[in-house]
């Protein structure tokens, strides 16, 4: 192949607005530190916020010229726009509830904040990608990162441990990942996404069917470990309950977000040839993790471990509306993901208050009568655990709703009647909390965090609203969705 | 690109089946070996295999991508390498120790 | 705003200004709260006085686009069915909201707060003519409940609230599954995404397929009426609820599964409500549930059990009529519907009434309780009364249609019917001669007091409106005439041609209290 190289147009720049934003503002912060010294380390966290809304402007702008970039390594595209959106709040939710947890902690310093918008930089390029090798390196800034970010407490031994595991599964199934696009690459002679579509479509393609499934499932591996889907979901429990509480609400939610957004558009556009051989094998695992998910946290007593499980199970439901194959499934997991991650931050949100200086209070016992105690945290955190159950008017609901919808639609009728028995399931262990929160009687440990601070409060107000408008009113996001998600188209 | 001579000694199969086995020592290295920086080892191990892939299928198909990709591996996988040690770094000062089956303190 | 809306929406605003009330002026929440349930039963003036006994169909009928993508309306309307369920709520919710004003002490705000909501569910799961609507109201009134349940019940609270969500949650799940497949059909078949029941009902499904939707919405149904084998969750729900709470899920709540087969399940499948298989396993199991509870009744030591269990005979009845599929039957089950929730409300307010003087519900802990309550044991006779099926009083004129309509379908179906009425009559009966007859034989009841003025203000309406159905039941039967035919021209087409016109089903009670005395007694 002939390289000529065109120099890339300013609408190209534009389209890649906030990966720019976000990697010059993670760098600033960190020189900013080291400028302004340790008085001013209050300093960091609205600084990081204000980049992270100029990014969240910058996707926007983006957004509005939707075309390739870069010799069409990036496609800005309304599904694009919607993840990087998606990331980004979340990003915003993160850093609010950060701020309080890492004075506590005595940890507070501008890598923090960095790394966050390194890793959302990462999931950006993600959402974003349209070629294999841009996947990879998406995965990699994203996870890079949050390697980090899962060990940020150096001298605490469950980080430690957190960090080890997520480091070395993560890597590991990265190399896996890496394995089926070389292979893919051999195969096709080519990463683009829509050129291994066109070339595994054409009749004139000369290839082993059973090679490119091949490498399709090594893909699925490095995949399904980043969206914690079985049989790779085992790295979820321990890294999400031993990294710190803001972190875990943080991994849970845009990282998944930004793993499912591109195993979709690899899974929709490059392999939707061939259907049938990946559905069956993706039938199984979307039905285990539920089942894992649900029955695993049935059993813990640990409130970080219990909603460990708990994004597994959730991560099932996605896989169901990956499986369903269409359109619609892919708008059902779009709008799916959006209200986990409003309904997980917020629930985390209080968590990360909640477990006090060292992560001392995590068992769900911990929270005997906390109604009685802060009424409106309580009621808050009802309201989150009634959208992770699915009760209708919250986020969860139609998300659950969506996504069944497409099964249906996809006659997966089976599988539908499992993930709705699985909710049901579920709904036992987040009533647990509820359970302990309002009629259990308080001890005297309860509410020993104290009141809750302002970051936490912002922050739960506005993933309290983002339930709210999700389970309410809908349709503005549903109909987005639903226009983005003609990928492969 | 003027055009390379082809190395008629060495068919392009043996690369790919070279680079199968390095992929599948690392796999088992990964699953097999106690301590961290073997493991850890092993998954360069595996990125490596990858490299060894990209150039074969990159010259057979007469492009040179699969040559950028390689350098693109390399880069992220000295950036995971620097991250990597730092983290294991971190796990043996607190513990003493570089076992993986001694690392278990979180809750099955 | 539409009388309709209105009536719906009222709970909910006065549940707002409640919310903006001071937790620690507690009179001011009593009292905003009975003027909140007042006001919620005054709403329903204008839909009672406007209702139109000639028309068959939905009136009140509002439409409002809510989803456009799904097809998700905001689609609301009703019939004689639904205005006499609204009604018996809207009335139900004034009784409860009065009976709290002393046995609630902790917690008020939140209390009467769940009250309105649970009232703003109940009152749009009769209301909403979309399915998604309707779903979303019916898993609304199980956050409350459960709540009311578990904040404020009884000593095993925890257990019963967490078994009462989770088993309604299992059945309403299934129930989705159900309401999916129908909505996928009408995509396949029409092209347009919707979920209101005008356009369901044009669907053409294949028998085997009505089949499978049947059994999802049913096990939904079923386990919220409650039916033979999934009505475990009842027991305990109603035991340990306070007392509004019992009162309201007796009432109210499990009309919401014989609604949901009114409604739902017998228009929209006609085919698979009208397969021999079906209807007998779904008779059967209300002949085991009537029999069952009430052989259950007579063995029960907790007084409130008691009044539990005979709520599962009683839907028995009611289950028996829906699936009679005849007009007798059907016309029976909704009256029947709303005298269960008159006597067995009346009935768990006995219970609280004595519950609140003596904090036990052990009926060997009473007797002779006439003796030093006087008024108590008048009511009390009432409720028993009514609940047992005495002519003159409600109970009778529904259990009776039932037993005609059952007749009609099949007479052995009458026939095990009817012991069940012979031995309602006896647990209830016998459950009054040990609690109220007789002599003191617990010095602790020595010093009871009688009724207060607000105690009989809280038993007021139920009783005058026992008589009133009893005495004159005609403008029932004439409210829900044309809505029973719709249903019954829907499932068995070409009925009424077969037949004389009109029966007079609403003269019936009238002509024969005889013979029903005689299976009676």
């Amino acid at each position: 192949m002939l390289v000529n190289f065109t120099p890339p147009s300013a609408s190209e720049y534009i389209r890649v607005l906030p990966e720019i934003l976000l990697t010059v503002g993670g760098t600033i912060l960190m020189i900013a530190e080291g400028l302004a010294g340790e008085r001013h380390r209050r300093g960091l966290a609205p600084m990081a916020l204000a980049f992270l809304l100029l990014a969240l402007g910058g996707a926007v702008v983006a957004g509005m010229d939707p075309g390739p970039a870069f010799n069409n390594m990036l496609t800005v595209d309304g599904y694009a726009t919607f993840f990087r959106l998606l990331v980004l709040i979340v990003g915003i939710l993160s850093v609010l509830i950060s701020g309080s947890y890492l004075t506590r902690e005595n940890a507070d310093s501008a890598d923090y904040y960095a790394l966050i918008l390194f890793s959302l930089c990462g999931q950006s390029i993600l959402a974003s990608a349209n070629e294999l090798i841009m996947v990879f390196i998406g995965l990699e800034i994203s996870s890079i990162a949050t390697y980090v970010l899962a060990g940020f407490l150096r001298n605490d031994k469950r980080n430690n441990e957190a960090a080890i595991k997520y480091f070395l599964l993560g890597s590991f199934a990265t190399a896996f990942l890496l394995y089926g696009v070389g292979w893919i690459y051999g195969v096709t002679g080519t990463t683009n996404l829509q050129e291994i579509h066109r070339f595994l479509t054409s009749s004139e393609s000369v290839y082993s069917p059973l090679l490119v499934s091949a490498c399709a499932a090594m893909m699925f591996v490095g995949f399904a470990f980043k969206v914690s889907a079985a049989p790779f979901q085992g790295w979820a429990p321990d890294v999400y309950q031993g990294a710190p509480a803001p972190v875990s609400a943080f991994m849970t939610a845009a990282p998944k977000a930004a793993a499912f957004a591109v195993f979709l558009r690899v899974y929709s556009i490059a392999f939707s040839g061939l259907t049938e051989r990946w559905q069956p094998i993706l039938w199984v695992s979307a039905m285990a993790t539920m089942v894992i998910g649900n029955f695993a946290a049935l059993r813990q007593d640990n409130i970080k471990r219990m909603l460990a499980y708990s994004s597994v199970a959730h991560a099932g439901y996605v896989m169901v509306a990956v499986v369903a194959h269409s359109e619609a499934g892919v708008a059902a997991a779009m709008f799916y993901l959006a209200s986990y991650a409003f309904m997980n931050l917020g629930a985390f949100a209080i968590v990360t208050h909640y477990v006090g200086k060292g992560e001392r209070y995590v068992g769900i016992d911990d929270m005997a009568g906390y109604a009685r105690q802060q009424p409106l945290i309580a009621a808050l955190f009802t309201w989150f655990l009634l959208s992770l159950i699915g009760v209708p008017l919250t986020g969860g609901f139609f998300g659950k709703f969506y996504v069944f919808k497409s099964a249906i639609d996809s006659n997966l009728i089976w599988l539908t009647v499992l993930g709705l028995l699985n909710s049901a399931v579920a709904a036992y262990y987040y009533l647990r909390i509820i359970v302990v929160m309002y009629f259990h009687e308080p001890t005297n440990e309860t509410g020993a965090a104290g009141p809750v601070p302002a970051g936490v409060r912002l922050a739960l107000i506005g993933s309290a609203i983002g339930v709210f408008v999700l389970g309410v009113m809908p349709s503005a996001v549903l109909e987005f969705a639903n226009r983005s998600a003609m990928l492969s188209r | 690109m003027p055009p390379i001579p082809l190395p008629t000694a060495v068919p392009l199969t043996y690369y790919l089946i070279l680079s199968a086995i390095l992929f599948a020592l690392g796999v088992a290295g990964f699953l097999f070996r106690k301590s961290l920086i073997t493991v850890f080892m092993s998954i360069e191990l595996m990125l490596n295999a990858v490299n060894l892939t990209f150039v074969t299928f990159s010259y057979q198909h007469k492009q040179v991508d699969g040559h950028l990709f390689t350098f693109f591996v390399m880069v992220v996988a000295a950036a995971e390498a620097a991250v990597g040690l730092a983290i294991i770094l971190t796990v043996f000062k607190n513990r003493g120790t570089l076992a993986v089956d001694e690392i278990d303190s979180l809750k099955l | 705003m539409s009388p309709l809306s209105l009536a719906l929406w009222t709970p909910l605003a006065c549940l707002f200004v409640l919310l903006a009330l001071p937790s620690s002026q507690k009179t001011a929440i009593k009292l905003w709260a009975n003027i909140s349930a007042v006001l919620g039963l005054l709403t329903m003036l204008p839909l009672i006085t406007g209702y139109d006994r000639s028309n068959g169909g939905f009136q009140f009928v509002e439409r409002a686009e809510w989803i456009p993508s799904l097809g998700i309306q905001y689609y609301i309307g009703i019939d004689g069915i639904s205005l006499l369920l609204m009604v018996l709520t809207a009335v139900t919710a004034v009784v409860a909201t009065l009976s709290s004003w002393e046995a609630i002490q902790d917690r008020l705000k939140q209390y009467y707060a769940m009250l309105l909501l649970l009232q703003v569910g109940m009152l749009g799961v009769f209301a909403s003519l979309d399915f998604i609507l309707f779903y979303v109201f019916w898993e609304l009134v199980l956050v409350p409940m459960y709540f009311l349940i578990g904040v404020w019940g009884g000593p095993r609270k925890l257990y019963a609230a967490i078994k009462f969500f989770l088993y309604t949650l299992a059945g309403s799940v299934l129930m989705l599954l159900g309401i999916l497949t129908l909505y996928s059909q009408h995509w396949t078949q029409f092209g347009t995404p919707t979920f209101e029941i005008d356009a369901l009902l044009r669907l053409t499904m294949p028998f085997w397929m009505q089949q499978w939707v049947f059994w999802a919405l049913f096990i939904g149904f079923a386990i919220k009426v409650p039916m033979f084998p999934f009505h475990t969750w009842l027991p305990d729900a109603h035991t340990e609820a306070p007392t509004a709470g019992s009162v309201i899920l007796a009432a109210v709540l499990l009309k919401m599964g014989t609604y949901g087969f009114l409604r739902f399940s017998l228009p929209l499948l006609p085919q698979a409500s009208m397969d021999r298989t079906i209807v007998q396993v779904v008779v059967g199991l209300s002949l085991i549930g009537i029999l069952y509870g009430a052989l259950v009744c007579l063995m029960q030591q907790d007084w409130k059990r008691l009044v539990a269990y005979s709520s599962v005979s009683h839907l028995g009845f009611c289950t028996l009529g829906i699936f009679s599929l005849n007009p007798n039957g059907i016309a029976g089950s909704v009256i029947q519907q709303l005298n269960h929730g008159i006597s067995t409300g009346m009935l768990f307010l006995i219970v609280g009434v004595v519950y609140e003087r003596r904090h036990t519900r052990e009926i060997s802990e009473y007797g002779g309780l006439a003796h030093r309550m006087p008024l108590f044991a008048t009511v009390f006779a009432f409720a028993v009364l009514s609940s047992a099926g005495l002519p003159l009083l409600n109970g009778f004129v529904g259990e009776f249609t039932i037993l005609q309509g059952a007749f009609e379908a099949n007479r052995w179906w009458a026939a095990m019917a009817v012991p069940g009425v012979v031995i309602g009559a006896a647990y209830l009966l016998w459950l009054y001669q040990r609690t109220t007859l007789g002599q003191i034989t617990n010095a602790k009841n020595n010093h009871l007091a009688d009724l207060s003025w607000r105690e009989l203000a809280v038993f007021a309406p139920f009783i005058l409106w026992a008589f009133s159905i009893g005495l004159y039941p005609k403008p029932y039967f004439e409210i829900i005439e044309r809505p029973v035919a719709r249903i019954v021209e829907r499932v068995r087409p070409g009925y009424y041609q077969d037949r004389p016109p009109s029966p007079a089903l609403a003269q019936a009670p009238h002509a024969a209290p005889h013979t029903a005395q005689g299976g009676a007694r």
